[in-house]
């Protein structure tokens, strides 16, 4: 269409230059943003890392034998204990009452904060489950990854971070079952079983709406599942342990 | 089944459901909170949508009126506006309730739609009113409290950005409704000089042309208009590198959008401009065939839909 272009006068000139310079100052704004989402990226590699050492640490679990067991899990929690300063760090990039921003909801801020809470609480919900025999709280959570405090200002663990993360252990224990029935250690699918069934339980009391944590749900009833399929075989061949009520 | 349960089921484990009942009630109150105030976000979201169309819609009808009958539209315009406000007002309140004074930005998913059909009827507006393109400081000074001065909601670069996309849309739809005073041809000279010089072109505009229509007021705002439209066609020239995919995503499928109309628009002028040489001193004529250019376009631009319909 080149060929029917007029020769240009300057009638109009006003107009466009203002509509250049808007877009030049919008641009530079998007600008400004992706520097700061850069920055927020590079202090949650730290704790993305810690997260990930503290998985692998874990997964020796499936492996190791019984008496070595709480020393894995104490190491673990030690790693993620280190999030702490890492955490502040984090929240100081975080401009006000943005928290959400950098969290999840606006797609142009959807790095890591989100999942790398998930894969700490995970770590932690594991670890506690076999020191303790007992489900984590979000609140206990929180302060074993450093979350909790004051100083990591707006940073929280949110419910559904946690709920999911929550979620995520469960999925490895039926892996952990089977393994530790090859490792003849008839006690711990029974304990996995009656855990995982209270888990179940529980979030069966939650409201959920069509979203990623409902579809999680679903996946919940399958691992209690093949916990309990466990539990049947070794019933069956008269291995596992007697109840202690009975 | 239940037998084998039972055998993991000790009073210990029984003290342990109940406690881990007690916590999860805590987590289903907040979820429930959570997804009541999702629900209220997303009808008041759907209403501003609403009311933008038919903001919108009311522009249109009035844009191609005389000077005196704009103006009572445009001034309708801004009251219908207002009420589209209020409902920033309903959203702002609805977070600020919130126990822990909620976030924008943990409900921004369930507000931007509405948001951004709101920037779209307000743009337009001011384009209408003022006749210059509003600037980012403008929407988010529309969107704040007008007494404190605070926003209702933030709007960010990438929510601009998309509706002055939209805007485009709108501002060809104006221009086409302008067509027995040859806007078309006039948006083309804009686009054209445009392609031929490349960014610096957007400083052009003819005038010289026999059919600029001097006693038409709608020529004169189209020629800004055209301008706008060109530069914002333009956005190609954002570097991707600075967007996210997602909003990369969508301006890509608004700027298909907008190359269509121009290409419309570009074979509307083709028409026009050989019309031009034949007929130039029967203005009635050339009225004619500018229309009949423009449905004919438009019934191409349907075919072409079609075919794309049916792959």
């Amino acid at each position: 269409m080149a060929d029917l272009a007029p020769v240009p006068t300057s009638a109009s000139a006003s107009a466009p230059t203002s509509v250049d310079s808007i877009l030049t100052s919008v641009i530079s704004q998007l600008e400004t943003e992706q520097n700061l989402r850069k920055q927020l990226r590079e202090a949650i590699d730290p704790i993305d890392d810690l997260a990930r050492s503290a998985a692998t640490e874990l997964n020796r679990l499936h492996s190791a034998g019984a008496s070595e067991h709480s020393r894995i899990c104490e190491r673990a929690l030690e790693t993620v204990g280190k999030a702490h300063p890492l955490w502040i760090e984090v929240g100081k990039l975080l401009p006000k009452g943005e928290f959400y921003r950098a969290d999840r909801s606006r797609p142009r801020y959807n790095f890591a904060i989100s999942p790398v809470a998930r894969s700490l609480v995970t770590s932690i919900a594991f670890a506690r489950f076999m020191l303790h025999d007992e489900l984590v709280p979000a609140f206990t959570a929180a302060n074993i990854m450093g979350l909790g405090q004051d100083e990591t200002g707006e940073l929280q663990l949110t419910a559904d971070d946690y709920l999911l993360g929550v979620i995520g252990m469960v999925n490895e224990l039926p892996r952990l079952s089977i393994n530790a029935v090859t490792a003849q250690n008839f006690a711990l699918p029974v304990k996995i079983a009656a855990f995982v069934n209270d888990i179940f339980a529980s979030y069966s009391m939650l409201n959920l709406r069509n979203d990623i944590l409902r579809r999680k749900f679903d996946s919940l009833k399958y691992d209690l599942k093949r916990c309990e399929d466990v539990v049947y075989d070794l019933t069956l061949r008269g291995l596992a342990p007697a109840p202690a009520n009975a | 089944m239940a037998d084998v349960l039972m055998a993991g089921s000790s009073s210990a484990d029984f003290t342990r459901r109940q406690h881990l009942a007690k916590t999860f009630e805590a987590y289903r109150a907040d979820l429930d909170a959570g997804n009541e105030r999702r629900e209220r976000l997303i009808i008041l979201s759907r209403a501003t949508t609403q009311l933008s169309k038919k903001l919108i819609f009311h522009l249109h009808r009035g844009a191609t009126a005389s000077p005196s009958a704009r103006a009572k539209n445009i001034k309708e315009g801004r009251q219908k506006e207002n009420e589209i406000w209020t409902n920033f007002i309903k959203i702002r309140d609805d977070l600020v309730a919130g126990e822990d004074h909620e976030s924008f930005w943990r409900w921004t998913r369930e507000v931007t739609p509405g948001m951004e059909e709101y920037i779209e009827a307000s743009s337009f507006l001011h384009y209408l009113d003022h006749g210059s393109l509003i600037t980012l400081e403008e929407v988010q000074r529309n969107l704040s409290d007008k007494e404190t001065g605070e926003p209702l909601v933030v709007v960010t670069p990438e929510d601009y950005i998309l509706g002055m996309s939209d805007l485009t849309g709108e501002l060809m739809r104006y221009a086409t409704n302008g067509q027995w005073s040859f806007a078309p041809l006039q948006l083309n000279k804009v686009y054209g000089s445009r392609y031929a010089e490349g960014n610096t072109a957007l400083s052009t505009g003819d005038h010289e042309s026999p059919l600029s229509g001097r006693s038409y007021p709608l020529n004169t705002t189209v020629l800004p208009c055209a301008a706008h439209q060109a530069d914002l066609a333009d956005f190609d020239s954002i570097p991707p590198s600075r967007l996210n995919s997602h909003m990369a995503r969508k301006l890509a499928k608004k700027q298909e959008e907008t190359t269509r109309s121009l290409q419309k628009i570009e074979s509307v002028c083709y028409a026009l401009r050989l019309r031009l040489i034949e007929y130039a001193d029967r203005p009635d004529i050339l009225r004619q065939m500018a229309k009949r250019a423009l449905d004919d376009a438009a019934a191409a631009g349907q075919d072409k839909d079609g075919e794309r319909g049916d792959d």
